[in-house]
């Protein structure tokens, strides 16, 4: 390894360092916690996934509060107080937010019935065939006695 | 041909829905602030060199209780940030007697020399504080920069502003803080 190159990897290893050392030392549970949170300034981001500055602030935040012994509901509430509900990314079961909740269940329950509904009407669709009526069956018969008078057209199988 | 109706129905709104998602941009910021009609966080923060000899080495909002005021975060590195500085200053030439205007740097860190060439530059005239560990942008809900909190004298918000403010944004606002 050229020292040029040795030069260019400590560079790299030492820029990398700060970031790396933040995490290292954080409580497994400020992820769990930030992963119910929402980085304010980033798309589709929570706290834990997120490198912006504001959402290691956020997790250093929640690392402080857990030490002084609030536990994740306590810590929710109080980003929740300063953000609204908007910084949670599980909307909460209350209210308006409500039918967030329900909105799929009321879905699958309607597409069942919905699914329900068809089978019945295909099988009731199925089982009302009418039955043949007497011209019809003129008709059928006479086309099998034709058939029957008609030639057998296959030739016949030689013997060995 | 019922059925072919249905079919196409429900395509083509699945179509118009995957449109929609990518026309329909980036996700609007404009969230109501839940500080509305409550009282302000306070906040003690460490200010430029500048204005030591009007406020002294820290700016503690506390000892301002009683006045309106108005509370601009911003950062250097944040181009909206340059677009409204020049508003901001003058209307504090303006207005300045009687509300007193903050500036917050925030959302960097230890940027204190890229943020004194930020108010050199605007030579802004009203106090700025440095928010390092960007605490009280937490504290005040804040989704990006910049973000403007007009307080009433009572200490409470009146109105949140998402974005850089303009000249009728700063006059329509402080009036009424005024009023």
């Amino acid at each position: 390894m050229t020292p040029r190159l040795a030069a260019v990897l400590l560079a790299v290893v030492l820029a990398a360092a700060p970031a790396a050392a933040q995490d290292i030392v954080l409580d497994p549970r400020v992820f769990e916690i930030g992963r119910e949170l929402r980085c304010p300034t980033c798309v589709a981001e929570s706290v834990s996934e997120s490198n912006a500055a504001i959402a290691q602030e956020m997790r250093q935040l929640i690392q402080e509060q857990l030490a002084d012994g609030r536990d994740r509901q306590e810590i929710l509430g109080f980003f929740q107080d300063r953000y609204g509900d908007w910084i949670l990314l599980s909307p909460p079961r209350r209210g308006v937010l409500l039918v967030v909740w329900l909105l799929p269940i009321a879905a699958a329950i309607a597409g069942a019935f919905a699914l329900v509904f068809w089978m019945r009407r295909w099988r009731a669709a199925a089982e009302a065939v009418a039955p043949a009526s007497e011209e019809d069956l003129a008709r059928v018969r006479a086309a099998l006695a034709r058939t029957d008078a008609a030639p057998d057209p296959t030739p016949p199988s030689p013997r060995p | 041909m019922r059925r072919v109706a249905w079919v196409v129905a429900v395509v083509g709104g699945l179509t118009a829905l995957f449109v929609f998602g990518l026309l329909r941009g980036a996700p609007d910021r404009n969230v109501p602030s839940n500080l509305l009609n409550r009282p302000v966080p306070t906040f003690a923060l460490p200010l430029y060199e500048r204005y030591f000899a009007a406020f002294g080495p820290r700016l503690d909002l506390a000892e301002h209780a009683g006045r309106p005021m108005v509370i601009n975060f911003w950062a250097s590195w944040c181009g909206p940030c340059y677009v409204e500085a020049p508003h901001l200053e003058a209307a504090h030439r303006r207005y300045g007697d009687r509300v007193l205007f903050v500036g917050v740097q925030t959302q960097e860190r230890d940027a204190r020399a890229a943020g004194r060439a930020f108010i050199e530059r605007f030579d802004f005239t009203f106090p700025n504080v440095i928010d390092d560990d960007s605490r009280v942008s937490i504290s005040y809900g804040l989704f990006g920069v910049p973000e403007t909190f007009f307080v009433r004298s009572d200490g409470t918000l009146a109105y949140k502003h998402v974005g850089p403010v303009d000249a009728r944004v700063m006059t329509q606002q402080v009036e009424a803080l005024l009023r």
